[in-house]
């Protein structure tokens, strides 16, 4: 035997794998080789010694942050079960040609019909009655937004209530509108019209300002509560790029109990 | 493990209860920090959620937990080394954030000798200290910590005996003499 085939031999015997045999094998070449004996007796009492090394308990915090991960995991879990089929979206895309070339087509087939459609359809020329019409509405909506944006500048928490109420009346309400009521929901001292806020925005949470805006804020908010709107938000429109951040609340074991349950819920539906 | 995987993830509970203890001293022995391991230890469960339908029952589960933990661990290692290098791009005084010394609650730390031990292991390279957690402590035959490691038996068998004598030199420096 080589002192290569012992060292073979030796790490089994210190796995408590050697047979018969082999031991013996083994221990024909320590009497032969000091070299081995010497290393092996040593390398043996380091093995043993290994045992005393103490087993350290994980913390009481430990085990109650992995209760909470894995309540707000199965409550995930639970209400993606219920959830209804794929909607509308999901018949349509059952439509849509696998095909790149089909897919060219069905494009120039839905833009063509556009086109028609907006030629037969749409408003007149310039200084028809259809774009006074237009203009009129464009002025009523500058003044909506006006009024909304003032109102949500007042010291009344009511009042900044009812500029948020505004908002929702705009049918496309502008970035100004948009940054005002990110502003709100960041730094209004009320929960109240923070919530209402972060309503006014649900319908805009795929604008990047908006997207980026409830990212931000979901750490940084203050109040459980409005957090706990947020994740719900932001799983409900799949929002994937939410996870990093649901991830470190999750883990936060600083925070409100009831928001990392929430966290952890929203990481299983979003599918971690 | 295969009732987690047919639905009733809270069944892993009873897993989590049975392992967590162990998987944590896996962890502390690699990483040297206790808040670190736990987290990591919660990790190892949440892969075990996601990655439940991958569990074969024909294979032992503390292998397959192992795999999960050597990865959770690997990715939290390379994270941690990225930030590190992201810190030394702003600032010189950046923390290292991978302890390479043992934790400082170590009960036995007032046992001179398992101090040195400890810091002994905490000097070996990772894969070294790996190898030794898997064998020594985790109740792994060879052939199982050979597919943790994704390695034949025989490169277990090589890589322990490599990591006792880098253990024996480390020890023997720390102690100041011919301690082993």
């Amino acid at each position: 035997m080589n002192c290569d085939r012992a060292k073979e031999l030796f790490t089994d015997r210190l796995a408590g794998n050697l047979g018969d045999e082999a031991r013996a094998e083994l221990n024909a070449h320590l009497e032969k080789c000091a070299a081995c004996r010497e290393e092996q007796q040593g390398l043996e009492a380091l093995w043993t010694r290994l045992s005393l090394l103490p087993e350290l308990e994980p913390s009481p915090a430990a085990d109650r942050s992995f209760a909470t991960m894995l309540r707000g995991y199965r409550e995930g879990l639970d209400q993606k079960e219920q959830a209804p089929g794929p909607g509308l979206f999901g018949w349509l895309t059952g439509w849509w040609p696998a095909q790149p070339a089909w897919q060219f087509a069905a494009v120039l087939l839905l833009f063509g019909g556009g086109v028609v459609a907006g030629w037969k359809l749409g408003p007149g020329r310039a200084g028809s009655p259809g774009s006074e019409v237009a203009e009129l509405r464009q002025e009523v909506q500058n003044l909506k937004e006006q009024m909304a944006l003032a109102l949500l500048e007042e010291n009344s928490a009511g009042e900044r209530l009812m500029g948020v109420e505004w908002t929702s009346r705009l049918r496309q309400p502008d970035e100004q509108v948009l940054s005002a009521l990110v502003r709100t929901l960041e730094s209004d001292p009320n929960v109240n019209v923070r919530l209402a806020a972060l309503d006014a925005l649900q319908p805009f949470v795929r604008q990047p300002l908006v997207k980026k805006a409830l990212l931000d804020s979901l750490p940084r908010q203050d109040s459980p509560l409005v957090q706990i709107e947020l994740i719900h938000l932001l799983v409900e429109k799949e929002e994937k790029d939410s996870m990093p951040v649901l991830k470190a609340l999750a883990e936060n074991r600083d925070l409100d109990q009831s928001v990392r349950q929430r966290a952890w819920w929203g990481l299983s539906k979003l599918g971690v | 493990m295969v009732r987690v995987r047919d639905g009733q993830v809270e069944t892993l509970a009873e897993l989590y209860s049975r392992h967590r203890t162990r998987l944590f001293n896996f962890f502390v022995r690699l990483t040297g920090n206790t808040h670190l391991s736990e987290d990591l230890v919660q990790e190892v469960f949440l892969r075990m959620l996601k990655y439940r339908h991958t569990f074969k029952p024909e294979s032992r589960f503390t292998t397959w937990m192992y795999q999960i933990a050597r990865n959770a661990h690997h990715d939290a290692w390379r994270k941690a080394r990225h930030e590190t290098a992201a810190d030394d791009d702003e600032s010189n005084d950046a923390q290292p954030l991978w302890t390479s010394q043992s934790a400082p609650d170590w009960e036995a730390e007032r046992n001179q000798d398992v101090a040195i031990l400890q810091e002994a292991l905490a000097a070996l390279p990772l894969e070294s200290r790996e190898v030794l957690m898997l064998t020594r402590f985790q109740d792994l035959k060879y052939e199982e910590v050979a597919r943790v490691l994704e390695c034949s038996v025989s490169a277990v068998k090589m890589r322990v005996f490599r990591a006792m004598q880098e253990l024996r030199q480390s020890f023997r420096r720390l102690a100041g003499k011919e301690a082993v």
